[in-house]
């Protein structure tokens, strides 16, 4: 029985198919948003749905130059990074499929296995555009990894546990958007960094570097690193909801503050120009890192001197 | 290994490039150390094309040059071979040949906002200006009947009346336009985001802008006050002139600056020639055919000087026609400017200049010493194929 449950977890529901689509619908939504905010239509609802089917059908070249086997394995690892990692969260307000202590550890750095791989793909690749890409992919996920993860650690701190559903049960109880402030605006930027959203687009500056990393992609592959950046989406949201906007108990709650959250993310996306890769990094390390760390003393100073 | 070059090819196919050049970055790691730019994918033809047709045919042609700036393009030649005929257009004809010139201005200019704010990944600014973009040629429509190639002029005057009614759609959408230019120019001087996109980058001195001989916005941009309309007024413009705007700084700011910072002249412009227009007719008779004679024809185009060299040899077809669009003597700066800059701000720094590629691309054969094969038209198309093929 447990091993059929566990089969529907992976492949259904909260895992699999289900968070697919959902991955899909708030790319919709993303794009969407994006659109409206510029005085454009935006696409139909079905778009990314259509997209993803279409690149699925289509063949996948492989470039001359590039280590094969790695070439078709990335797109494979980064999806399957993402999808683990929405075993371990609590999707569509629901408790999380698994969970074990240190569980947002792991989580982190499933999700971190899609930028990796991004890197990965495009420096397998003998194209000038995505070895530049590359570079830029891999530069700004040393600059938003560890302020994205000091930020998370914030309410794991306050909690004082390590696994995810015993922090977002003290998020449900306490809204941690007012004691953290600086935490959830860190999170918030360190999400836009992570799936690559202007500003922080850099790495695939289409008037630069054309698809950046990715160039050389095509069917499957590039369908594939596209599923897993929408599962990463909706990740990444259940996250900072969970910890930092009184959790998500419910499937109510879980869509009314995702869907809130990214309705900022829109909106942050339309308002700024796209930095370049140095002010990126200038930007985490010297604010980033420095108000992460900042929010973090202040705890550790916190729980020291109070608790 | 060290001394190889990492070389970043930008064309003759990308997607920051809506025409067709190549340019050649070396770079170590992301800045530029070095840039070669390789134009000519896009020629066509169309200066001979020019000298086997009557004029009336060929001001149909010129026009086709550019498809942004096409109405300077048709007044130069009309200028140009009305002064070889010896006729001038009334003066109402001239009146509505700077009107639409003016509007024309304002519908580039609004362009180019949206594709170097692209460049820079601001989209939001791209879309927006597009679309108070769609009120100036909506206005062109109204006047001529088109939106981009207007054929406004015929030669000896204009083929298109304002009238009242017209009069007051344009200044109706002037309004408009206005207070949108007026947020524009707040966002580019402003928008902290933006300004690090723009400020300081791709810097081109006053000296280096006389130098490399840059024209129109982009050297008013760096402090070079250089403007035909202003230095030799041609059609209204020693009636109605338009104030020279400049800016000092001559980086990216101050090139959006300086094109935003003129809609609002073109709008002064446009108003008070509305209120000042001429009575009387649109056209004057002009000769079919032309006594022997050249002149050389100066206006500015939204992106700069505009040249044209007609000669005439008594029949009804140009002997010569020479056209210098502004983008070639602009085109050297991009590989000056750019190195030193982020391969990132290469994008901007060559919108920076408004290029218009297939306007530029010229074919020049040098006849040395001892040379005395004239090219016929026929050896002419069959180079074309054969360095394409």
């Amino acid at each position: 029985m447990s091993t059929i449950t566990a089969l529907i977890a992976l492949l259904f529901f909260p895992g699999g198919l289900v968070i697919l689509l959902a991955g899909m619908a708030y790319e919709w939504a993303d794009r969407k948003l994006v659109a409206r905010f510029q005085n454009r239509i935006g696409p139909r609802w079905f778009q990314p749905l259509a997209d993803n089917v279409k690149l699925l059908a289509k063949e996948e070249v492989v470039p001359e130059g590039v280590h094969r086997g790695l070439f078709i394995a990335l797109p494979v690892i980064a999806l399957s990074g993402a999808l683990t990692a929405v075993l371990y969260v609590p999707v569509f307000g629901l408790a999380p499929a698994s969970s074990f202590g240190g569980d947002l550890i792991v989580t982190i750095y499933l999700l971190s296995l899609l930028t990796l791989c991004t890197g990965l793909a495009g420096a397998n690749t003998l194209n000038r555009f995505s070895l530049v890409g590359a570079t830029r992919t891999l530069t700004q996920m040393f600059s938003y990894e560890a302020p994205f993860l000091l930020a998370l650690l914030g309410p794991a701190l306050a909690a004082g546990s390590w696994r995810i559903s015993t922090i977002a049960d003290y998020g449900a109880d306490n809204l941690l958007i007012l004691v953290q402030p600086i935490g959830f605006i860190v999170a918030m930027i360190g999400l836009m960094g992570k799936l690559e959203l202007p500003p922080f687009d850099a790495p695939e500056a289409e008037t630069e570097i054309v698809a950046g990393a990715l160039t050389e992609y095509s069917g499957r592959g590039l369908a594939l690193f596209h599923l897993g950046k929408g599962v990463e989406l909706i990740v990444g949201l259940t996250l900072i909801a969970a910890f930092y906007l009184g959790g998500v108990a419910n499937p109510i709650a879980f869509f009314a503050k995702t869907l809130g959250l990214l309705v900022v993310l829109a909106g942050l996306q339309s308002l700024l120009a796209r930095l370049r890769i140095d002010q990126t990094v200038g930007l985490w390390w010297r604010y980033g890192a420095i108000l992460g760390l900042v929010q973090f003393l202040v705890l550790i100073a916190w729980e020291g001197l109070v608790a | 290994m060290a001394t190889e070059k990492f070389v970043i090819p930008i064309g003759p196919q990308h997607p920051a490039l809506k025409e067709p050049g190549h340019f050649e970055f070396d770079v170590d790691g992301e800045v530029v150390k070095g840039a070669s730019v390789r134009l000519g994918y896009v020629h066509r033809g169309i200066e001979k094309g020019a000298e086997t047709r009557n004029y009336v045919q060929a001001a149909y042609l010129v026009e086709r040059i550019c498809g942004i700036c096409s109405h300077v393009h048709a007044t130069a030649f009309s200028l140009g071979v009305e002064r070889l005929a010896g006729v001038e257009a009334p003066p109402r004809a001239q009146a509505i040949r700077q009107i639409v010139a003016e509007l024309e201005r304002i519908h580039s200019h609004m362009l180019w906002v949206g594709v170097a704010a692209h460049e820079a990944g601001f989209d939001t600014l791209f879309m927006y200006s597009w679309r108070d973009r769609e009120t100036v040629m909506n206005l062109l429509e109204g006047i001529t009947g088109n939106r981009v190639n207007y054929s406004a002029n015929v030669l000896g005057g204009v083929k298109c009346d304002i009238g009242p009614e017209q009069a007051e759609m344009i200044r109706t959408g002037l309004a408009f336009l206005e207070e949108r230019t007026q947020h524009y120019l707040e966002v580019v001087s402003t928008d902290a985001m933006f300004l690090r996109r723009t400020r300081g980058i791709g810097i081109m001195t006053r000296d280096d802008a006389e130098r490399l001989g840059v024209v129109g916005p982009t050297a008013r941009a760096s402090g070079v006050p250089r403007d035909v309309r202003v230095d030799s007024p041609y059609l209204l413009y020693h009636e109605h002139p338009v104030e020279l705007v400049t800016e000092e700084a001559g980086d990216l700011e101050a090139r959006f600056k300086v094109r935003v910072r003129e809609l609002f002249e073109s709008y002064r412009v446009i108003r008070e020639l509305l209120d000042a227009l001429p009575e009387g007719d649109l056209t004057t008779r002009i000769p079919r055919r032309i006594k022997p004679a050249e002149t050389i024809s100066r206006v500015e185009a939204p992106r700069g000087e505009l040249f044209y060299f007609i000669k005439s040899n008594g029949t009804d077809t140009a002997e010569r026609v020479k056209v210098r669009t502004p983008t070639l003597p602009n085109m050297a700066s991009v590989v000056v400017t750019s190195v030193g800059h982020q391969l990132a701000d290469v994008p901007m720094i060559l919108a920076g200049i408004d290029p218009c590629f297939s306007c530029n691309d010229r074919m020049t054969v040098v006849r040395r010493d001892g040379d005395k094969e004239v090219w016929t038209w026929e050896q002419l198309r069959q180079y074309g194929i054969e360095c394409y093929r």
